[in-house]
């Protein structure tokens, strides 16, 4: 339940972020003695727009962090990342997890590798983003190659405790992720961003007696839904610049349903001009 | 360009929130024995039936019981032995003994994370003396948690 408080404290986080940026170019600045006057041609935006495209790099920092605080918890991962447009880019992650677990009655230790692909979506427009800024979310497919054991696991009833042990075992886990987040660049080629991931179990191995706890790459595995969220460092690489048209929003027309009659006393077909 | 930096900070923090709040252990509330949830039944009348007193142990385990003097009991829960192939009980109905033993396999279980593993257990066979048992029949032969009846004893 708190993961699913964090997911969507982070989605209005991300929705509250994106609407408030692409909303600052659309601000209409009062000018002095006439707050009504016509913005000067000078500070319209421009018919098109330069993006820069990239190939982008990045780790996670928060893994390592994590590391620190708990000795039994190592993922490190990355990925790398294909503008496609100033909208879409094509996602390839990977990593490696190793984690362990221990309590009164088990001990549990599970090491793997996992990959993801998919796409991701910025929803800022490009005249806020400008190659520079991402807010948006990914779309991505999963895969884990693992293995567990549980060297000891006890239990106690009526008749004393009963000790035994699961030797290793390989499986393969499949699942889908839905990554909303935010990116930025600090300065020249490196920007700063996380995500947060909630993750759809598809196939996660194992019998149902002895499943793994734990999947590289997805998390926990006792809940269909699981969710994480990575820090990333990240290099870009420009590789092309592009021209993107900016749609410009229709100016609004003056009410032609506007009749004299309306404007009782004066007779005249008034309009209200801005 | 202000204001976007300074939502990217504010960002940030919420990111560093989220990552703190998502790393809160959980509790185990979930049951963590298979018991053998045996139902009783009067042969006469073919009803689930309370015996006046019911008392229970494992063979062997006489200073340790299971059930004293148990009135108003429709179902008994005996706890398997997981290192061993098979169990007895006395069963005292209404100052009468009797023994049942099972026979059975065992295999670990993951509860949850929080809660670890148990064990569950197959049903092969049983068998009861019959000096207050009349006779007894298995109605689910895996025996895990959940509150399901395993084997009726009619008495």
């Amino acid at each position: 339940m708190k993961k699913t408080y964090a997911y969507i404290i982070s989605l209005l986080v991300l929705i509250s972020t994106g609407d408030i940026i692409a909303q600052k170019p659309a601000a209409v600045e009062p000018h002095e003695g006439n707050i009504m006057a016509p913005k000067p041609a000078a500070a319209e935006p421009p018919d098109t727009v330069v993006i820069p495209l990239a190939i982008r790099a990045g780790i996670d920092i928060a893994g390592p962090v994590i590391y620190l605080t708990d000795k039994n918890n190592l993922t490190s991962e990355g990925y790398l990342s294909v503008d496609l447009n100033e909208k879409r880019s094509l996602f390839f992650g990977g990593g490696y997890s190793n984690y362990k677990y221990s309590q009164y009655n088990y001990n549990y230790h599970t090491n793997g590798v996992f990959f993801r692909a998919g796409v991701d979506f910025n929803l800022l427009k490009p005249l806020t983003s400008m190659g520079k800024y991402w807010a948006g979310v990914g779309l991505h497919y999963g895969i884990s190659v693992f293995t567990y054991e549980i060297p000891e696991l006890s239990s106690e009833n009526y008749w004393g405790t009963t000790t035994t042990s699961v030797s290793s075992q390989s499986h393969w886990g499949h699942f889908a992720e839905l990554t909303p987040g935010f990116r930025a660049e600090l300065l020249g080629n490196l920007s700063l961003g996380w995500t947060v991931s909630l993750r759809k179990m598809i196939y996660s191995g194992g019998s149902k007696d002895t499943r793994p706890i734990y999947i590289p790459g997805y998390g926990l595995s006792a809940k269909a839904f699981s969710a994480g969220i990575n820090y990333f460092l990240v290099w870009n690489f420009r590789y092309k610049k592009i021209n993107v048209v900016i749609k410009k929003e229709p100016p609004e027309e003056p009410d032609e349903d506007v009749t004299p009659q309306t404007n009782s006393g004066s007779g005249n077909n008034q309009k209200m001009e801005p | 360009m202000r204001s976007s930096r300074n939502l990217f900070i504010a960002s940030i923090l919420a990111g560093f929130f989220l990552l703190a709040y998502s790393c809160s252990p959980g509790a185990c509330f979930d049951e963590t024995t298979a018991f053998m949830k045996a139902s009783l039944y009067s042969d006469s009348t073919g009803n689930l039936t309370a015996p006046d007193s019911l008392s229970s142990w494992g063979a062997g385990m006489d200073t340790s019981k299971i059930y004293t003097a148990q009135k108003s009991l429709k179902q008994a829960l005996f706890p398997l032995d997981a290192s061993s192939e098979s169990c007895s009980f006395v069963i005292q109905i209404n100052d009468v003994y009797d023994t049942l033993t099972a026979w059975y396999s065992t295999y670990p279980h993951l509860i949850s994370k929080e809660c670890g593993y148990t064990f569950y257990h197959n049903i092969d066979s049983l068998n009861a003396t019959n000096h207050k048992i009349v006779r007894i029949s298995v109605t689910k032969n895996s025996i895990t948690t959940l509150s399901e009846e395993n084997i009726r004893i009619y008495y």
